[in-house]
């Protein structure tokens, strides 16, 4: 019963505003139409919108009307359906884009991003984005598939963004991710190493400072190398960072980039790429905030992160130089002892 | 001793099986290691072993092989024969007289045509120098490079042995380096086998485990350096 008398409530104030209007029509602030949609009891679920998660959104900010236009003041008493808003007329470029790839046959815009808690990829981590794709593909099947050239296929699709290879990004960067152990961790799969740590358990931690300042000690919102291994070796929290690939630039274009086939790519040929890195932030509404870290954070032994290592991130020019003098100097004796030896030949006859 | 006789030669049993068989894993796994690790640091120059996944596979076979062999080398020396300190740790009297004659010996002597001063038993195979380096390496440099591979090989549930050491950018650093260090080894071991009275003098008993020497020689067998 109170879901209707909530509809009618609401149906008659419209009706009440909509008659003092010249033309019967009045644009409906957001918060009229959250006070149905956001309620399961009043509509589907399908129409359902979290009115906090809308709120921290671009399209939160437009507002409901910016894209339901056709919605009367008499919604929904005046019997009409509401036409659907075409994201193109905002999103053209990335419509267009999308619009040539395979995946357009089978899912429009709104089956991979709710617009009512649609952040850009900068403000959602990587298992966010990944949670996107796995709606239809699911992750046992992705792992089995990626198995058949990937090694240890299911971890690396634990610790990438599934557009890390599939998009047009060129290069990558490296977001950090405060995580801690995971305890029910099964060494066999390696699935599920570390878990994100959310902002509620952060803000505990940092009590009435602000949770970045557990790792920018200093709050310039700049993380020098030094806070990084003070943040590391820390015994007052648990807390690691994860790294994780994440690409530079996100298209819509979702191709196979052929480089992701061969391992160098990010194995051999990353290390210098992965001097751009960043700690992702979580925010009270479940985005993530970006903070700048010093160049030498993935790469630096002993004061970067001991919990991110990428084979091939050691592959630089000191160690391979100290490894050849090494080597050579094995040769010493073989190349030293042998001319003499060779010298002395007679001696021995 | 085990001696077979024939008036001008004897032969003595330096390399029992199980030491053969140690050696020629050993050896077969860490040419392998080195070949399959340098496709894994430089995999645009070197393709010897196909995909980077196959080199990475026979690179973790090698390893387990090369420890599984280190494994029977010391089971065998400790327990089965109980002569691992005395094969392998100088005495006083090498630290003391046998490094420098023996140094003076491969530097000076041998370019002389003068004989090797140690003569190779079954008890006593190796000279003092030969200890020496054999501790260092046998002892420290092979279980450090394999304890850092197969941390490296178990980084999900060693990780906490992974982070006591520093982390991975330090344990893999670490593996490199000794690594390269072993081969600079090698390098020196395979020349000194050279300088038997023929340059294979010295690999034919680790073959088949018979040292010929000639009988008109001391007890020891000594058979290193013809005059």
């Amino acid at each position: 019963m109170g879901w209707m008398l909530k509809r009618w409530g609401l149906g008659l104030a419209m009706a009440a505003l909509g008659s003092l209007t010249p033309f019967g029509a009045l644009a409906l602030e957001s918060a009229d139409c959250l006070g149905c949609h956001s309620e399961t009891e009043v509509v589907t679920a399908k129409l359902t919108i979290d009115p906090n998660a809308f709120d921290h959104t671009a399209h939160g900010e437009l507002g409901c009307s910016a894209c339901h236009a056709s919605v009367t003041a008499q919604h929904p008493d005046d019997g009409l359906t509401p036409s659907k808003p075409v994201c193109r007329d905002c999103h053209q470029p990335i419509a267009e884009e999308y619009a040539k790839t395979g995946h357009a046959v089978n899912a429009g815009c709104s089956d991979c991003h709710n617009p009512h808690a649609v952040h850009s990829a900068r403000q959602v981590s990587g298992h966010d984005m990944n949670r996107q794709c796995a709606a239809c593909h699911q992750p046992d099947e992705m792992a089995t598939a990626h198995s058949d050239w990937l090694p240890q296929a299911e971890l690396h699709l634990e610790m990438l963004p599934c557009i890390t290879c599939h998009t047009g990004s060129e290069n990558y960067v490296i977001a950090l991710y405060l995580s801690r152990p995971k305890t029910d961790y099964d060494p066999t799969t390696h699935k599920g190493v570390f878990e994100l740590v959310s902002f509620e358990e952060l803000k505990e931690l940092s009590g009435d400072q602000a949770i970045a300042t557990l790792i920018d000690a200093d709050g310039n919102g700049f993380v020098s190398l030094t806070e990084l291994k003070q943040f590391n070796g820390s015994p007052s929290h648990t807390l690691r960072l994860k790294g994780m690939m994440t690409p530079e630039i996100v298209t819509h274009n979702l191709q196979i980039l052929n480089n992701r086939w061969d391992c160098t790519f990010c194995h051999a040929s990353g290390p210098g790429t992965m001097q751009t890195s960043f700690i992702a932030l979580p925010r009270a509404d479940g985005t993530y905030d970006r903070l700048p870290v010093e160049k030498g954070a993935i790469l630096d032994a002993l004061n970067g992160t001991p919990d991110f290592y990428m084979m091939g991130a050691t592959r630089n020019a000191s160690m391979n130089l100290l490894g050849l003098a090494i080597i050579a100097g094995g040769l010493v004796m073989p190349v030293g002892h042998g001319f003499l030896r060779f010298l002395t030949r007679k001696n021995r006859q | 001793m085990t001696t077979h006789s024939t008036p001008d030669t004897q032969k003595i049993l330096l390399q029992p099986v199980p030491v053969r068989i140690w050696h020629w894993l050993n050896a077969f796994g860490i040419i392998t290691l080195g070949i399959s690790g340098a496709q894994i640091r430089f995999p645009e120059f070197i393709s010897l072993f196909g995909s980077y996944k196959s080199a990475i596979l026979l690179h973790n076979t090698a390893g387990i092989l090369v420890a599984v062999s280190f494994a029977l080398w010391f089971f065998y020396y400790t327990i089965i024969t109980q002569k691992m300190s005395r094969l392998y740790i100088p005495s006083g009297d090498d630290l003391r007289h046998g490094l420098i004659r023996q140094a003076i010996f491969y530097f000076y002597n041998y370019f002389q045509g003068k004989p090797n001063p140690h003569h190779p038993s079954p008890d006593n195979k190796f000279n003092p120098l030969q200890k020496s380096a054999y501790l260092a390496i046998m002892f420290v440099l092979v279980p450090l490079v394999s304890l850092s591979g197969i941390l490296l090989m178990n980084v999900g549930p060693l990780r906490q042995l992974v982070l006591l050491v520093g982390g991975l950018k330090i344990l893999v650093g670490v593996h490199f380096l000794l690594a390269c260090s072993l081969f600079a080894f090698l390098f020196t071991h395979v020349y000194l086998a050279t300088l038997g009275s023929t340059p294979l003098a010295y690999f034919k008993p680790m073959w088949t485990g018979w040292e010929e020497v000639e009988g008109h020689e001391d007890e020891h067998g000594h058979h290193a350096l013809k005059p």
